[in-house]
């Protein structure tokens, strides 16, 4: 690998294991018939978030900053989307601002490329 | 510029490595074949039963109410069926008494239906359904009429020996002529065919128009027992535009219990029927299917992005010296990341892509063996293509960042 690998805080293992797992099982739910019946795009919109989710895990992983930028990013995108279709979960929103708080404290130790 | 002559560079290289490995290529595809050919397929026979069945229940009418005997709701074990069973059914008096009475209907009409066997010369079709119905019957159901034409309300009225046959029936009778003019022999009656319903296919819940004779019940009374419980006569009432279902249910109860002369404290002894009661079953059926289809063909196709995930590390262990020379000569981390990754998004998309083809093709022959068009409808197209799409990024990506990240020096050393 190039360059001296940053050591991950064992938080920031946590999350991405907790992440891994929720991506894992969250996958087939792009399927979901309620989804569908959304609209043609639903499911589009929901798999883009789902893989931006995953690969903000990865960067994550490699306490890469581009990793905690992607995960807000898809955060935002996904939390304007359940707004939109009055689909919000607290608990989801909980679980996400939770990972927030324990990838901001590590950020600024955080690898700036690719 | 120099972005997208690298972005080109790297899907030229990717083609390559796709085409230099056929064999390897394929049978890692194949898992998302199976897939997304599962998911698909699922879908779409789920859609399609999903589309037959509210183009039949829609034929019944959405804005009908049915006055029947036995309610459409129910079953299973605890179905009280003793209380319905000594019910009286609705007879024709019943109708005049709604239509004379009923504010909100636009139109209502008395049936019964019954099988007999129809005639025309020496050619006879055993257990062909007769629909004996009162005169205002086309405004109640939806049907069409492609030849001839319907009652008039003198024959209706005064009974005249008239029907209107099925398309199917109108073929198999008067193989080479038109049936209208005609007279067949319904239970051994004379009936002068004035009409050919329009061709409508199977329908999901049965009693499609194309194998049918319809007469004046005033007619029919002397054929049969337009009272026979075995018959379920019925009293169908279309509410007028603006009535909901609910608003129109609410006044009929109110008439038929003061038909009846129930007390306040009596239970009605009769049903109110809707379309919605059924379509309401059916949805659960299908959401069930549904849901079923979403797990197993959500998780094979997890397994067939493992399968690619796999094949794209050996590919980058098997070309770890070849990234190690182009990183020496100076390509960036994310042209050797996008190579890897549209590596596998190839992968991936063409897998979808033959699972779509599979399932197009069975669609065009199941649909002619089913009886009812089952169509691989556009949303799951866009399903498919983006599926693959993403289950490709994330399959390739840990194996692409992975190849990004090598050391050109210790990539070129490796053998």
């Amino acid at each position: 690998m190039q360059g001296a690998a940053i050591k991950r805080p064992v938080l920031i293992t946590i999350v991405c294991i907790l992440g891994f797992t929720w991506i894992v099982f969250s996958f087939p739910g792009v399927f979901a018939p309620s989804l569908k019946k959304l609209g043609d795009w639903y499911p589009a919109l929901f798999g883009i978030l789902v893989a931006t989710s995953f690969i903000s895990y990865i960067g994550l992983w490699h306490m890469k900053r581009w990793g905690v930028q992607l995960f807000l990013i898809s955060f935002f995108v996904k939390e304007t989307l359940l707004v939109l279709i009055n689909d919000v979960s607290y608990a989801g929103i909980f679980f996400s601002a939770f990972f927030i708080c324990s990838m901001l404290p590590f950020y600024k130790r955080m690898d700036v490329n690719l | 510029m120099v972005f997208w002559s690298l972005f080109k560079e790297s899907i030229v290289f990717a083609l390559q490595a796709l085409v230099s490995n056929k064999l390897r290529s394929i049978l890692s595809l194949l898992g998302i074949t199976i897939g997304i050919f599962a998911v698909i397929m699922v879908f779409t026979i789920v859609d399609s039963l999903e589309q037959n069945l509210r183009k039949s229940v829609q034929s019944l009418g959405d804005d009908v109410v049915f006055i029947q005997k036995w309610p459409w709701e129910g079953g299973g074990p605890d179905y009280p069926w003793w209380k319905y069973l000594n019910r009286p059914v609705p007879d024709y008096k019943e109708l005049n008494y709604v239509l004379e009475n009923c504010d909100g209907a636009q139109s209502a009409a008395f049936m019964v239906a019954g099988n007999a066997t129809v005639k025309y010369k020496s050619s006879s079709i055993e257990n062909v359904t007769v629909i004996c119905a009162s005169h205002q019957y086309d405004r109640v159901k939806n049907f069409e009429i492609a030849e001839g034409r319907y009652f008039t309300e003198i024959e209706s009225a005064s009974g005249r020996p008239v029907g209107v046959i099925g398309d199917v029936l109108a073929k198999a009778l008067f193989p080479n002529q038109s049936a209208i003019g005609q007279t067949i022999k319904v239970r051994g009656a004379k009936v002068l065919v004035i009409g050919v319903f329009k061709k409508e296919g199977e329908s999901i819940l049965g009693g499609s128009p194309d194998t049918q004779v319809l007469i004046p019940v005033n007619y029919a009374r002397s054929l049969i027992d337009i009272n026979d419980d075995n018959l379920d006569p019925q009293i169908m009432v279309r509410a007028k535009p603006g009535i909901s279902n609910d608003e129109l249910i609410s006044e009929l109860t109110g008439l038929m219990r003061s038909r009846r002369r129930l007390s306040p404290l009596e239970e009605p002894d009769f049903a109110l029927n809707q379309t919605s009661i059924i379509s309401n079953v059916f949805d659960d059926l299908f959401n069930v299917v549904g849901i079923a289809g979403w797990i197993i063909g959500g998780f094979s196709i997890l397994v067939g992005g493992f399968g690619i995930a796999n094949i794209m590390f050996v590919s980058v262990k098997e070309r770890t010296n070849i990234i190690g020379i182009q990183k020496s000569l100076g390509a960036k981390n994310y042209f050797i990341l996008m190579q890897f990754l549209f590596e596998s998004v190839f992968l991936s998309v063409i897998g979808g892509f033959i699972g779509l083809l599979i399932v197009y093709l069975l669609t065009l022959v199941a649909g002619d063996s089913a009886g009812m068009a089952i169509q691989l409808s556009r949303s799951n197209v866009i399903l498919g293509f983006t599926i693959s799409i993403l289950i490709g990024v994330v399959s390739g990506f840990v194996p692409a960042y992975g190849a990004s990240q090598l050391d050109p020096v210790e990539a070129i050393r490796s053998s």
